[in-house]
């Protein structure tokens, strides 16, 4: 269709078309389109089918308020065409349809709702109850919005995420909020102001009215370039709010273009005050196919001309009640389109300005009379409009219907700011009862219509924000400037009162000869009809909290907030109950619907790397998440690490075991602090000995172990596993937080990394590159070194011997650490030198019997059950150790969990580490880890058992229970000591 | 959820920032007999009322520091308590 000949206030390039697919045709729009009003601009008039009966529907707002104006793009389901920009190539499909949307094959359900009444789900179908399964995939085929195509998993959007404060927040940039923002911003003030459309201006940006010299769109625009060009106001468009939660927290999220670098980000804005400027919203008035296609309300057909250079329909009926609506109709008869009549519910009350326009006009202007039924099968082709009372009907051929029940505020995003409403017999809406401390409220959302108090509002509620964070901050505004602020507001105070107030509004809910309301929509996208309010009432579902559970009004994608106002209207007047009485239901967040996705934002996993991770990469290392890091878990493809294994156990080799959490606490009141957690007596520490110990949790559980080292007077070094690393500080001063010691706790877990250096050749390669007498005697095992490296780099050296062997750990700087590495490869080459990775470390503690916290224990465990209560310093009770009240609780309570160590009996299987142990049907316990072991020649492993699983005898069995893909796998295996390999510890210190 | 808290070194921050420590239940108790039951009243029973408390906050994505703060679970703003 031609368009409208481009007006200033219109938003869109004619003269720029954009080509786009609708259901496999290819059409065209124009720049700036939505995706809503090009398709009604190229004709399409049913854009889906409804979510039950599959009635069409078509464009009813272009706010992307409610499910009949949803679509499926490029694949995506429920996308708003109301909101959507459009873009060359989109291919856009109309939902819930089988075939083409205009003879959808199941059209023919419309027929059937007299066996669909309210909740009919509810209580049909269930018997015989075999039956409701069946029933139910029926039901979903049929009813429903969009279906994922589960073809392409995900979209390629850009997505971002933003984080603001501000000292006041606006939401809304219409005239009121744009003013509002402007009166706040001053310096020192940040204001951050969020406008869902693309374009800031609200309903007067297509309003051409003049009022005291200036047409209104012109003081829009003038406002939007101020707001644009201030230092101090930072502006979002085409950004929703989604909600506004505690301490003024507002959240939303933005449509980006090419430009922009994104296509949707999530933002949060952290604010001292908040203004609320969202507006109203039209109202929908209930009549007979209030639905059609070709129905809208006004601001959707005023914006498709005003706004999109669209022509919304060849001729046009208005059935309204409001001002503003009437002056669509003025307008849209200057631009051509034959408006035939407007009916205006109020009998009396109309701007008369506005009719003596409409009678200038030559259009039919009709008070007290409103649309009864909607004509035409698949879009309007006319309407039956009569007198409130239905005496007087009369009937016009049309194929655009506007009709609204007058407006209602746009309470959303003040509701979930926690304002409260009550009705208003005098604007028949729910109006702001009460408003928190520090939310504001501006423009129409008070009901306010007239245009120079809509804007004195707004500025006035920037200066009462100004003046409430001022009074909180005291000196931080400048003080110069505040008096002025304080005579402008009272100033700004008087005015208002001079400025004509919110008027009276129209109370009517539904059009007259309604009848049994069977094809009259209070809620569109659940096809809530007025017969099944009148159902949800006779059924005892009689307020709108109920009615709105049983019969799903406002359970669908618009939430509540289109038909919020009329089901509670509609409640009251079915139970004949006083509207006063009626409590509006809550409107919950989101306000308006984000994609998961968008909430989700990036996928950016942040891990870190430590300093040797591109030396193992070069030497064919097979990195794994494990915990913060990244982690060389293998060296080859064979992930039972065969070789690795065995080169440690006959060569030499390195690992790099930098993730571990390494700690310097110092002070007078270090030792105490030390004694506090770790469950030993940390006063025997000795110097050049590393002094292993745990950590309990105060139900005794260990959860972390590692070596502390006396490094001077008052001055530890200590580690931790890798996992604990990040908690470590967290927990030493949780617990010594009421004792007022002195200690300082610096994390250097980052700062230095760990090489260990394992097998029998170990010596003779740190030899190689050392001055210091690492003989046995001088450096024996558990003692602590700091010798010279190369030449001259600091290593703390500790000879420890997690896997079994002779080893030395040495910490060196973080940035020393590769020219280490490379050293020590260089030193052992003609000793068979071979990094090992995570994996071959499990197996090789695991065959020496050593535990890792987390694997060999768990929350029922204590440090006692995992045999390890040799750490405990049982009579100290003066540190008041963390844990230690727990272990004397347990110390002696029957069959806890116990650490055991079995062997796989001869001709058993490899189960795997979590299998199940269990005696008949009785679950005993689990396996912690097992392997095959070379060394051993046998499958050993560690496992969690009930005590009674262990016995008095003095050979215990144990069964494993796998199910393998439902087949059952049970293995035999006896219970041995957990000291596989070298149990005389020989290797360690040799 | 989201409020803000004050860490006595960093300022007003957002909750996020904050590892809740529990309300304030004393300091730990001497362990020189003490029994299973005062000890696991103290180290499991927690009592939060929609009144102001006395809390434990740790500044984790912030300074590490533990503090104590009072703050009413109604609201969820730091309020001193009732006088």
């Amino acid at each position: 269709m031609r368009r409208l000949a481009p007006s200033p206030t219109t938003r869109v390039e004619v003269d720029r078309p954009v080509p786009f697919r609708w259901v496999g045709r290819s059409i065209e729009g124009c720049q700036g389109d939505t995706v809503a009003s090009a398709l009604w601009n190229a004709g399409v008039r049913t854009f889906g089918r409804s979510f039950e009966y599959h009635r069409p529907r078509g464009l009813f707002d272009l706010e992307g308020e409610g499910a009949s104006q949803l679509v499926a793009i490029d694949g995506l389901p429920n996308q708003s065409a109301g909101t959507t920009a459009l873009r060359a190539g989109m291919s856009v499909s109309a939902q819930n349809v089988s075939g083409d949307p205009r003879s959808d094959l199941y059209g023919v359900l419309d027929r059937f709702d007299r066996w669909m009444p309210a909740g009919f789900y509810y209580r049909r179908f269930h018997r015989p109850y075999r039956a409701w399964p069946f029933f139910q995939n029926r039901m979903r085929a049929l009813a429903g919005l969009g279906v994922l195509d589960t073809s392409s998993p995900h979209d390629d959007a850009r997505r971002s995420e933003l984080y603001l404060n501000a000292d006041v927040a606006v939401v809304g940039g219409g005239v009121s909020g744009m003013a509002a923002a402007l009166a706040a911003a001053r310096p020192g003030v940040r204001v951050c102001l969020f406008e869902r459309r693309p374009w800031l201006g609200g309903h007067m940006d297509w309003r051409v009215r003049e009022t005291r010299g200036e047409r209104l769109y012109e003081r829009a625009h003038g406002l939007a370039e101020e707001v644009a060009a201030h230092p101090h106001i930072r502006a979002l468009t085409a950004a929703p709010v989604t909600g506004i939660w505690g301490e003024n927290l507002v959240t939303g999220f933005q449509n980006g273009s090419d430009a922009d670098g994104f296509d949707e980000r999530h933002w949060e804005c952290r604010a001292r005050a908040v203004i609320v400027a969202t507006g109203t919203i039209e109202r929908p008035l209930v009549f007979n196919h209030n639905d059609r296609p070709g129905v809208m309300v006004s601001d959707t057909a005023w914006r498709l001309a005003r706004s999109y250079a669209v022509r919304p329909g060849m001729r046009a009926v208005f059935s309204v009640g409001d001002d503003l609506a009437l002056e669509a109709a003025v307008d849209l008869a200057s631009l051509g389109i034959d408006v035939a009549a407007v009916a205006d519910a109020r009998a009396d009350g109309a701007d008369p300005e506005l009719v003596a326009a409409l009678e200038r006009a030559g259009i039919e202007f009709l008070p007290g009379y409103a649309a009864s039924a909607a004509l035409g099968k698949h879009a309007v082709a006319g309407v039956t409009i009569a007198t409130l009372d239905g005496s007087d009907e009369r009937r016009f051929a049309c194929d655009l219907l506007v009709a609204n029940a007058g407006r209602q505020p746009d309470i959303g995003a003040l509701s979930s700011a926690g304002a409260r409403f009550r009705h208003s017999p005098h604007t028949h809406t729910f109006e702001i009862e009460s408003l928190p401390a520090d939310v504001f409220a501006a423009g129409r959302v008070t009901g306010l219509v007239d245009a120079e108090a809509i804007e004195t509002s707004g500025r006035r509620a920037g200066l009462e924000a100004f003046v409430h964070l001022a009074g909180g901050l005291g000196a931080a505004f400048p003080s110069t400037d505040e008096p002025s602020v304080y005579a402008e507001l009272t100033k700004i105070r008087a005015y208002s009162s001079e400025l004509p107030g919110p008027p009276a509004g129209c109370g009517i809910l539904h059009g007259p000869n309604l009848g049994s309301g069977r094809k009259a929509f209070l809620d569109f996208d659940e096809d809530g009809t007025w017969k099944n309010a009148v159902q949800c009432a006779e059924q005892g579902f009689d307020v709108p909290e109920l009615a709105k559970r049983f019969g799903n009004f406002g359970l669908g994608p618009g939430q509540y907030r289109v038909p919020g106002q009329n089901v509670a209207m509609a409640m009251a007047q079915i139970t004949g109950t006083a509207i006063e009485e009626i409590r509006c239901t809550t409107v919950r967040p989101p306000l308006i619907a984000p994609k998961l996705a968008t909430v989700a934002g990036p996928n950016h996993d942040s891990y870190k790397r430590t300093p040797l991770h591109d030396d193992q990469a070069s030497r064919g290392g097979v990195f794994r998440r494990a915990g913060a890091w990244q982690r060389a878990r293998y060296f080859s493809d064979d992930h039972t690490c065969r070789a690795e294994i065995r080169n440690v156990r006959e060569n030499v080799g390195l690992l790099d075991s930098s993730p571990l959490g390494k700690f310097r606490i110092y002070g007078p009141d270090a030792i105490h602090a030390l004694q506090r957690v770790y469950i030993s007596d940390m006063t025997k520490m000795k110097p050049g000995r590393c002094k292993y110990s745990a950590m309990c949790n105060d139900t005794g559980n260990i959860i972390d172990d590692g070596v502390v080292v006396p490094m001077g007077r008052d001055d530890y070094y200590f580690t931790t596993s890798s996992n604990r690393a990040a908690s470590t500080v967290e927990w030493f001063r949780y617990h010594t937080r009421y004792d007022g010691w002195n200690y300082n706790l610096v994390n250097l877990t980052d700062t230095l990394a760990s090489i260990n250096l394992a097998g029998p050749r170990a010596r003779d390669v740190l030899r190689k590159v050392t001055d210091a007498d690492l003989s046995n005697q001088a450096f024996p095992y558990i003692g602590y070194r700091e010798i010279a490296v190369g030449d001259g780099i600091a290593a703390r050296c500790m000879r420890l011997g997690f896997v079994g062997e002779l080893s030395y750990e040495l910490h060196v700087g973080a940035s020393h650490a590769p020219h280490v590495w490379d050293l020590l490869w260089s030193a052992g080459e003609e000793f068979g030198i071979q990094p090992f990775g995570l994996e071959a470390q499990n197996a090789l503690r695991a065959e020496k019997g050593h535990v890792i916290i987390g694997a060999e224990s768990e929350q029922r465990v204590t440090l006692l059950d995992i045999g390890m209560g040799w750490l405990w310093s049982r009579e100290d009770t003066a540190s008041k150790k963390v844990g230690a009240p727990a272990l004397r609780a347990c110390q002696d309570q029957p069959n806890r969990m116990k650490l055991v160590g079995f062997r796989v009996d001869e001709g058993g299987g490899s189960p795997q580490d979590g299998a199940i142990v269990v005696d008949g049907d009785d679950i005993l316990g689990f396996v912690c880890t097992t392997r095959y072991s070379e060394a051993l020649g046998w499958q050993f492993g560690m496992a969690l058992v009930k005590e009674r699983a262990i016995g008095d005898g003095d050979v215990a069995g144990l069964e494993i229970y796998e199910n393998l893909g439902g087949r059952p796998r049970r293995t035999r295996a006896t219970i041995v000591p957990p000291h596989f390999y070298d149990p005389d510890g020989t290797r360690l210190r040799s | 959820m989201t409020f803000r808290l004050t860490c006595p070194v960093c300022g007003a921050r957002d909750v996020y920032e904050f590892r809740y420590g529990g309300p304030e239940r004393g300091m730990r108790p001497a362990q020189e007999d003490l029994s299973p039951e005062e000890h696991f009243r103290w180290t499991q029973f927690r009592t939060t009322r929609p009144a102001p408390q006395e809390e434990w906050w740790y500044h984790a994505a912030g300074c590490g520091v533990w503090f104590s703060t009072w703050r009413n679970p109604a609201t969820n703003r730091e309020e001193g308590p009732a006088t």
